[in-house]
């Protein structure tokens, strides 16, 4: 998987290379995504709950990118991670009366420390190791989510009834809750493009391309993957303590389900591996086509999912961003090259 | 449970079990060897053979040990068809396409069989087979007793082929050195689409022998996918002998997990194994060294 821009060939060597999309300024688009969110909530105040669903999926899809695009290691169990956000926030608020903000805290600890083991163990080996063992964990963490019936309620699962408020902001409200997932949208955003402009992201994308010549370079590609896995991690576990607030009765079947981590893979690839805006490109095609759709979604969902991951990999391997950010910067040298 | 007696009924148990999981990761295992593929889809081919020997059950009448005549060559053919298709044209690209395709593909598979059978369990009845036989103060139940024996001989076939034939040994020169085989006049696209056939037509035999013994849904053929990848990790990623180990193992710590500790935890055991050979042995319990980076 080669991304990033390629020069066509006949490019005068004297012509300035244009800055690639990658290094354009991703602010002014980041207010852009603001604004239209914000939007949303003044103009369909009625579907709230999919604004909510979407920004979610779209968060876990960027943080999962960090991992699965940007870095090329990608997960099949990032379920896992959302799965723990909500149960943790569930587990301590029923037992132990926890703030859910010092839930996600712990939350997000707990994901970070779980990837850094999960990364100590697989990213040494070379080949499909990890994407298997990330089926392994989520799957793990699935069946100790049914038969620890103590904490977590087993197969029937557990409501969240009584949260700490922070502020006195009922956090029950689906108006709360909008502007909570459209905050933790931008945070992921944010962290993403921050850390793909700076040295890590030059790491990674290096390790991602080719990791002995990475490694050549002084690069610790083993570090470099952690890094991105515990961030990664650690997002998508925040984004798990908003939804399992958001859904209130925690049960282990949809959250640590291979097909939510299938799903958020499937938008992030959909939309564009290693660009900033194709995981949410991706969520937002995905979660309206399914709401538009929603009859024929409900019977049919995974067949959908797998024609177009079968689709999209044939014959648009770059994604959606990835596409556009390639004619963009083709445009550029051709440009250049005339002078 | 205490004792020798009960030790040796989960042994066996264990043993039988084990055959099918080895079938199935031998294929996959096999495709991996060859193609550097590794096919998501393989639990979903499993359910299909279950739900094909259901309905010739079912429509036919037909056993289905006799169904396993027409499930093989469907298999066979259905993973050539799949294999030209979709993977020979991804084969060549680095990275997880090859991987995501065959994820799709599952998802695909797995999505019709709801819409044509629905969600709720099927299963076979075969009154001879839910008999069982004693033996030595251990019960074997005569359907897995059958399914190890087919199990022998489909493992004993795919053995031969590979070691006994020139077919085999033009197989196993692609797995070792692709260019090489090619250079020495081998039609590796040939080679490619024929094992992934194989492969197939074993994860459908399986599935198959496997009906009169569980319950079939939909949705099983993912944790079919797991029970393959534990498998080929435990014996080595690519090794064919290491597989049927491996399977073994896997049959033999679930069922042991299950009756010693908890049942709750038996799909579990053996994604605990898994991880535990990845931290201590990543080339699997039987296999050569791994390259580390």
């Amino acid at each position: 998987m080669t991304q990033g821009p390629d020069a066509p060939r006949g490019a005068a060597p004297a012509a300035r290379p244009p800055r690639p999309s990658l290094l354009a300024s991703p602010w002014p688009r980041l207010a852009l995504v603001a604004a239209a969110f914000a939007a949303w909530y003044f103009v369909f105040p009625s579907a709230l709950s999919l604004g909510i669903t979407l920004m979610l999926l779209a968060g876990w899809a960027t943080a999962w990118d960090l991992l699965g695009g940007w870095t090329g290691q990608a997960s099949l169990g990032h379920a896992a991670f959302v799965g723990l956000g909500a149960y943790t926030v569930g587990v301590t608020a029923a037992n132990f009366d926890l703030a859910p903000w010092w839930a996600a805290l712990l939350a997000m600890a707990a994901a970070a420390l779980l990837a850094l083991l999960w990364g100590r163990l697989t990213f040494g080996l070379r080949g499909a190791y990890f994407v298997l063992s990330t089926i392994a964990i989520a799957e793990i963490l699935r069946l100790v989510a049914i038969n620890e019936r103590r904490l977590t309620g087993g197969a029937v699962g557990l409501f969240i009834f009584d949260l700490q408020e922070p502020f006195g902001l009922d956090l029950f409200s689906r108006h709360v809750e909008f502007w909570f997932s459209l905050g933790y949208l931008l945070l992921v955003l944010v962290v993403v493009a921050l850390v793909t402009r700076g040295r890590l992201g030059y790491q990674m994308r290096a390790v991602r391309e080719d990791e002995a010549s990475a490694q050549a370079a002084g690069i610790n590609p083993v570090a470099v993957k952690s890094w991105a896995f515990v961030l990664s991690a650690a997002l998508t576990a925040l984004g798990g303590c908003l939804y399992g607030v958001f859904l209130s009765a925690l049960q282990p079947q949809p959250l640590f389900e291979l097909h939510l981590s299938v799903r958020i893979a499937l938008v992030a690839i959909i939309g564009g591996r290693g660009t900033l805006f194709g995981p949410l490109v991706g969520a937002a095609l995905i979660t309206l086509a399914a709401e538009l759709f929603r009859t024929t979604f409900a019977q049919a969902n995974l067949l959908i999912y797998g024609l177009l991951i079968v689709l999209v990999v044939l014959f648009m391997p770059r994604g959606i961003m990835g596409e556009l950010e390639r004619r963009v910067v083709r445009r550029r040298y051709a440009k250049s090259a005339r002078g | 449970m205490e004792g020798l007696a009960p030790f040796l009924q989960n042994l066996s148990g264990g043993l039988l079990i084990g055959g099918i999981y080895a079938l199935i990761g031998v294929g996959l295992s096999l495709i991996f060897g060859v193609m550097r593929v590794i096919n998501f889809a393989h639990g979903e081919f499993v359910m299909l053979g279950m739900y094909l020997a259901i309905v010739l059950f079912v429509q036919l009448g037909l056993d289905p040990y006799v169904s396993l005549l027409i499930a093989a060559p469907a298999g066979f053919l259905v993973g050539m068809v799949v294999q030209r298709l979709v993977i020979a044209r991804l084969v060549d690209i680095p990275g997880d396409s090859t991987l995501l395709v065959t994820l799709g593909l599952g998802l695909v598979i797995s999505n019709v069989l709801f819409l044509v059978f629905g969600a709720e369990p099927k299963s076979i009845y075969l009154p001879y087979a839910t008999r069982t036989v004693m033996l030595g103060g251990i019960r074997l139940p005569v359907a897995q007793l059958i399914a190890g024996g087919v199990t022998l001989v489909l493992i004993t076939g795919l053995w031969l082929l590979l070691t006994r034939t020139e077919l085999g040994r033009a197989v196993r020169a692609t797995a070792q050195n692709r260019l090489g085989a090619e250079l020495v006049g081998i039609d590796t696209p040939r080679i490619h689409a024929l094992v992934f056939g194989v492969g197939m037509a074993l994860a459908m035999a399986a599935g198959v022998i496997l009906a009169p013994l569980l319950f079939a849904i939909p949705t099983a053929g993912a944790s079919y996918t797991l029970k393959a990848f534990v498998v080929t990790v435990l014996g080595g990623l690519g090794s064919v002998p290491g597989a049927i180990g491996g399977g073994l193992l896997l049959g033999v710590v679930e069922f042991m997990g299950a009756s010693y500790l908890s049942s709750g935890y038996r799909d579990a055991y053996g994604l605990f194994a898994f991880l535990l050979v990845l931290l201590l042995r990543p080339e699997g319990l039987f296999g050569r060294t791994v390259k580390r980076v």
